[in-house]
């Protein structure tokens, strides 16, 4: 019985990316390809000033020399960086893929055939949100994972040309496993973080008339304005909290999703100079199993639950009209 | 004898449109049941109702399921194609076969391919770049190739040319139907279907007309094509509708007794296209100068 809920489930997600190879397919491998083609016109660009690379290779040479703390830092925290353009845009694909996932089969009445085939509503929700939430990140760690090999495969050219020793200049200190994991868990914690943005664009996608993302934008706008009028009638004050600050806040904390440590706004006492720069910044288990610790965590999976409840309960009578 | 679909005052509104207006119907299983009706008679809404797509109320079960409750497991044993063209525009046809045959315990491939052989249809096609036609076509064989014990087509051969029409009906008595299956066609071609009906049921403003096996239709309803010496005659005996075909007048009785109806003419069997502008013809009358 669970083996066929899986295999249901398995089948499901796939149907998402045949659906939507654009947004899980060709938009990773676009990032690839102009990730590595920005790095082909630097070198190139660097050929052309730096004549007989003399300049590249003692760098390298310079770079093999300093300690391994250093070029951990160094090598890690560059990866870092690569994997960041993909991760964020991840996210913006997936704000359009989760609030058009149940609104697209309404709109083309396709729906009427994926009622026919013996598969529960909730099923067919649950299967949308974890392709957004496991299915996707997975794909795009893929990419990332490709994109640094390729990277660490030049690095090492140049190192041999440096004469320096590729493994343990570039390979060992960017502590690829420890790298890869740590993203890994970082994905699962910022899913489930963006869980309840997630289940509102969900919620939104399975009632909405017409453009759910912009339902799904608008609603919160404009209970945010009301709550503000509201509060200056009142008190003549603007309010303390105000739902468009926190859908706000939780989507720009959850961005980078290995969570540089300082939390957008956490305590609204963050400063620059307060973080410390070492590879703890995003090098750290702890940063991201810390957001598990965290009530808001827990309040957004609650409201994240009733969402979910209620795309299932508006995909029921989907075809009802 | 098990029971395919029993309802019981099924009701279900739109607002103060009554779509399905206190429905009693039983249909055991081994029928082809032709739902036939004028445009929103809430045939539709109906079949709806039995496939778990909307909600209705009073008394619905579906082999032995309630549909509102338990549609995936009643999605097991029922297949339909609700309406034409509703396959996902994005799917590849290879892709649209994997996945009915992934999700469907009842799905058999081989089968689907059988019913696909002779169309046009290419496994790496964009159902979006298929006709019309050729989309029917595949949802077809995809229904036909699922071994359902209810089988629910809401005009299935729309937009179908006569030729694959007639090879679909004949496909649908000789190799899918048998005596553990039911099924229920509804069209506004009655005459291609008539030939393969066990029952008919005529449905207009949301309740039911007509509900008998084809049998007793044959022995319920006769039509006379009156001599034109005893026109008044037959009026006399109270038909229940009155036609005129190349200044013959023909009248339809609704159990009359045989040997008195013979007398005023040349007696034949209705056809259901008849007996359909009999029983629900006033509608159209009134508004032929309209259409």
């Amino acid at each position: 019985m669970n083996r066929r809920i899986f295999s249901t489930l398995w089948s499901l997600m796939q149907r998402e990316l045949w659906e939507s190879p654009g947004s899980f397919k060709w938009t990773p491998a676009g990032i690839i390809a102009l990730t590595i083609f920005f790095v082909a016109v630097g070198l190139i660009f660097s050929l052309r000033v730096d004549n007989e690379l003399v300049f590249t290779l003692d760098a390298i040479r310079q770079f093999s020399t300093v300690d391994m703390e250093q070029k951990r830092l160094f090598m890690s925290g560059a990866l870092f960086a690569v994997s960041a353009m993909f991760f964020q845009i991840m996210l913006l694909v997936l704000l359009f893929y989760l609030s058009s996932c149940l609104y697209d089969e309404r709109k083309d009445r396709s729906i009427l055939f994926w009622k026919s085939l013996p598969v529960s509503d909730s099923m067919t929700v649950m299967s949308k949100l974890l392709t957004a939430c496991l299915l996707a990140p997975l794909l795009y760690l893929a990419a990332v994972i490709i994109t640094q090999l390729v990277l660490l495969a030049t690095a090492s050219v140049y190192g041999f040309m440096a004469g320096v020793n590729p493994l343990t200049t570039f390979w060992l200190p960017a502590q690829l496993p420890n790298l890869w994991t740590i993203m890994a868990l970082g994905l699962v914690v910022q899913a489930l973080w963006l869980l309840p943005v997630y289940a509102w664009l969900m919620f939104c996608s399975s009632w909405a008339p017409r453009v759910p993302i912009l339902v799904a934008v608008i609603v919160p706008a404009i209970v945010a304005m009301l709550q503000h009028v509201w509060s200056l009638l009142l008190s003549f004050s603007t309010p303390d909290t105000n739902i468009g600050w926190i859908i706000l806040k939780r989507l720009g904390s959850g961005m980078l999703p290995n969570n540089i440590s300082w939390q957008v706004g956490g305590n609204g006492e963050t400063e620059m100079a307060d973080v410390e720069f070492s590879q703890d910044v995003f090098m750290s288990y702890s940063n991201s199993l810390e957001y598990l610790a965290r009530p808001d965590m827990w309040l957004g999976l609650a409201v994240a639950a009733v969402l979910l409840a209620g795309a299932i309960w508006f995909r029921r009578r989907a075809a009802d009209s | 004898m098990t029971t395919a679909i029993h309802a019981r005052n099924l009701t279900r509104h739109y607002g103060s449109t009554k779509a399905v207006d206190g429905i009693d119907l039983d249909i055991p299983a081994g029928r082809i049941v032709g739902l036939i009706g004028p445009n929103g008679a809430g045939k539709t809404t109906a079949l709806k109702a039995v496939l778990g797509l909307t909600r209705y109320r009073g008394r619905l079960k579906v082999l032995g399921r309630r549909p509102d409750r338990d549609r995936r497991k009643l999605m097991e044993d029922v297949c339909f194609i609700a309406d034409v063209a509703v396959l996902p525009r994005w799917a590849r046809v290879h892709q649209i076969i994997a996945l009915t045959e992934r999700l469907h315990p009842r799905f058999s491939k081989e089968r689907c391919l059988h019913y696909l052989q002779g169309t046009k249809i290419q496994q790496k096609s964009k159902i979006k770049a298929l006709s019309k036609g050729m989309i029917v076509q595949l949802h077809l064989a995809l229904v036909m190739a699922i071994d359902a014990k209810l089988l629910i087509l809401d005009e299935p051969t729309l937009g179908l040319d006569i030729l694959f029409r007639k090879r679909f009906y004949s496909n649908l008595l000789n190799e899918y139907f048998n005596e553990g299956r039911t099924i229920i066609i509804t069209t506004h071609q009655v005459e291609e279907v008539e030939h393969i009906l066990t029952d008919l049921v005529f449905i207009k403003n949301g309740r039911l007309v007509l509900n008998e096996t084809m049998d007793a239709i044959q022995g319920r309803y006769c039509e006379v094509m009156a001599r034109p010496g005893q026109i008044e005659q037959a009026r006399a005996l109270g038909p229940i509708h009155e036609r005129v075909l190349f200044g013959r007048h023909i009248f339809l009785f609704d159990r009359a007794e045989r040997a008195s109806l013979a007398e005023l003419g040349e007696t034949q069997r209705p056809s259901v296209a008849d007996l359909f502008v009999a029983l629900m013809g006033e509608e159209y009358e009134s508004t032929e100068g309209v259409a």
